[in-house]
């Protein structure tokens, strides 16, 4: 391979990496932004998402089948049920503490985590599971650049995603809510708008997105098991931060930058994948020594 | 009052300590694998063969009855603190077991405080040689055994560039740095040596790197779960070379998880697994019919382990843990589905019990080299 294949396969491995981590530090971020919460369940829902798409291609193969008619079936079928299971745990576990310390909802998150854990590792023995679509080996040579269908279909899902939750919160009512909510609760609940359903939307919103992650990520990588959701979370946690938490282009693209920070990390002499996460956080470290919001979150005026 | 009565118990212990050898008792052995977290399959299949050797120790007539503890170490260092801790309070007289080298090593020095003889039946990170304090006894060949198995493999399949792939963990990098340095020292390039993180599913920038790499073969040294995806990205992302993985990787789980195709033609360095090996036919039905599904690859050795510890408490007489100690390090044992266990010095299996698998329609089969 020359260099510059070899630099372009790094890009895609990248990029569809970076999907990953920008569609769940979506989740982190929209939190983040109306309520105040790291929502640490929320790389765990990404993992329920998976065993949640697991069990609906098995229910949807009898007629859809396995291929790609199953799996998006599967997706969708994933992010409705883990969008309702967020919006349970908001109401069971967030609500009653949103006037509580801050300190308390963290530790209740941390609870929530490894409640959803355990509970899947009781419920599935704590096996791998092998999460066997037939969607191919095919795809397509650009250049000597091989790129399968599998890659291409994951990007650009992510992509439909992000773009519609970007139109979502721009040009609907409902967006323009969850954004006046984000600025100020108080005064949003004076001005009529009713926070308790827009704090329920957003964990919809965000739960599902993780549960599109997580299914897609079951079906590419082959393989799911109940502890697959920690080092995503923290990733996309991490994603989030450089990002500038809070804000929604800066999810995406932190989520991007941390995967090709990754993947050309692995390539770099001296570097190599045994220090690539040692590469993307020193990098982390820099942005935010630089740029302490991120980088495109904004300086918010703590107001007296 | 309670002098008295703390003497009374005194006086009652030291009769029960004289008098123990004499009557068949119970004994409580202590089994420390991992039943739970993604080497789950493996230990709980090595309970299951200490069960059965249980089952039939205490079918004998007039000798000791046997029991078993679970400690579940999750393969995890600190879940096994806290497990060993529980086992070695909980009145048991030895421990067999220990999968998950990384998480026994911190084990040993706990047993060995506790003055707990430990046969440990699958774990063979060569780590675990100075770690031991002398009261652990290794039945399943070390890592430098498995890597002069794999240096022979290399050179019978003529490999002249081979990428090493770890998860940085005790067992997969002690494998991969021996893997390396053998490899190396006879004369052969490691032009790619790469540590991925447990549990992290994509591996598509390190299956670039090793194509790039120009190796023809690539050996994965960490375990299954893992190792099936990292097979599957190797083939999808156009790796044609040999791909050759330790013995971490045997489960034929590996099949489901990677897809029978990708895994077609890997080779696997095995213990002596219960499939291939000709005395362990009557075990592998036994297991099939209590169990449902046959043994998993550190059955046999696991009840051979078993079966061991008895024959030592036997001749030490008791459970005392010196004599039983002493009984193991003179064991010369010829019951055993894989083959005989004297000890070196250093308390590991005097033999090397490597064979190797090739992949074929989905599962293993017994290939000569």
């Amino acid at each position: 391979m020359t260099l510059t294949a070899i630099l372009a396969q790094q890009l895609v491995n990248g990029l569809v990496l970076g999907s990953f981590y920008a569609l769940v530090a979506l989740g982190y971020t929209m939190v983040f932004g109306v309520v105040k919460l790291l929502n640490f369940a929320h790389g765990d829902l990404y993992m329920v998402g998976a065993f949640g798409g697991f069990i609906a291609l098995s229910l949807v193969s009898g007629f859809a089948g396995v291929g790609w008619l199953g799996v998006a079936l599967a997706i969708l079928l994933s992010m409705i049920a883990v969008g309702f299971l967020g919006v349970v745990i908001e109401r069971i576990a967030y609500a009653p503490m949103l006037k509580a310390p801050r300190l308390s909802i963290l530790i209740t998150a941390l609870a929530v985590s490894l409640v959803l854990q355990n509970g899947v590792l009781t419920l599935s023995n704590g096996q791998v599971m092998a999460f066997s679509p037939k969607l191919g080996f095919a795809g397509i040579d650009v250049f000597g650049l091989f790129i399968n269908y599998k890659q291409i279909a994951l990007a650009g899902t992510a992509a439909v995603l992000m773009l519609g939750l970007e139109l979502f919160i721009s040009r609907t009512q409902y967006g323009r809510a969850m954004r006046a909510v984000s600025v100020d609760k108080d005064m949003s609940e004076l001005m009529g708008i009713d926070v308790n359903r827009v704090i329920a939307l957003t964990f919809f919103v965000g739960s599902a997105l993780a549960a599109a992650a997580g299914t897609m990520a079951g079906a590419y990588y082959g393989s799911i098991w109940y502890f697959m959701g920690f080092l995503i979370g923290l990733k996309a946690f991490t994603a989030a931060v450089i990002g500038g938490i809070g804000s929604i282009p800066g999810a995406m693209l932190g989520g991007l930058t941390l995967g090709l920070l990754e993947s050309f990390g692995t390539q770099i002499p001296g570097i190599g994948s045994e220090w690539k996460d040692v590469f993307s956080f020193s990098v982390l470290i820099v942005v935010l020594v630089l740029k302490p919001t991120g980088l495109l979150g904004k300086s918010e005026q703590e107001r007296m | 009052m309670r002098t008295s009565l703390r003497s009374a118990a005194a006086a009652l212990a030291v009769a029960a300590a004289l008098f123990t050898p004499a009557v068949a008792a119970e004994v409580k052995i202590g089994v420390l694998v991992p039943t739970t977290g993604s080497e789950a399959t493996y230990g709980q299949d090595m309970a299951n063969a200490v069960q059965i050797a249980m089952d039939e120790i205490n079918a004998a007539k007039g000798g000791d009855t046997y029991s078993l503890v679970i400690g579940d170490d999750g393969c995890d260092p600190q879940q096994a603190v806290n497990a060993a801790t529980k086992l070695a309070s909980s009145g048991i007289a030895a421990v067999v077991g220990g999968y998950c080298s990384g998480a026994t090593i911190p084990t040993l020095k706990i047993f060995g405080d506790a003055k707990l003889p430990m046969v440990i039946t699958a774990a063979n990170s060569t780590k675990l040689i100075p770690a031991n304090p002398g009261n652990a006894f290794l039945i399943n060949s070390t890592g430098n055994d498995q890597v002069a198995k794999a240096l022979e493999v290399f050179k019978a399949k003529g490999v002249k560039a081979l990428a090493i792939v770890n998860e940085g963990d005790a067992y997969s990098q002690d494998l991969a740095t021996l893997a390396q340095k053998g490899f190396t020292g006879a004369g052969g390039n490691v032009p790619s040596f790469e540590t991925v993180n447990k549990g992290e599913q994509d591996f598509s920038s390190v299956v670039t790197k090793i194509k790039a790499s120009g190796a023809d073969a690539v050996f994965w040294t960490a375990y299954y779960a893992d190792g099936g995806p990292f097979i599957k990205q190797l083939r999808e992302g156009g790796y044609t070379g040999l791909i050759i993985v330790g013995d971490g990787s045997t489960s034929t789980e590996l099949f489901k998880l990677a897809g029978a195709d990708a895994a077609e033609g890997v080779l696997a360095l095995s213990s002596p697994t219960p499939d291939f090996l000709p005395n362990a036919k009557a075990f592998a039905d036994t297991y099939k019919a209590k169990y449902g599904n046959a043994p998993g690859p550190y059955a046999a050795l696991t009840y051979d382990g078993t079966k061991l510890l008895a024959a030592a408490i036997k001749t030490a007489g008791g459970t005392d843990s010196a004599k039983v100690m002493d009984a193991l390090i003179k064991s010369d044992f010829k019951d055993g589905l894989a083959g005989e266990i004297t000890f070196r010095d250093d308390h590991t299996l005097a033999r090397s019990n490597f064979i190797v698998l090739e992949g074929k329609g989905g599962t293993w089969a017994l290939a000569k080299y």
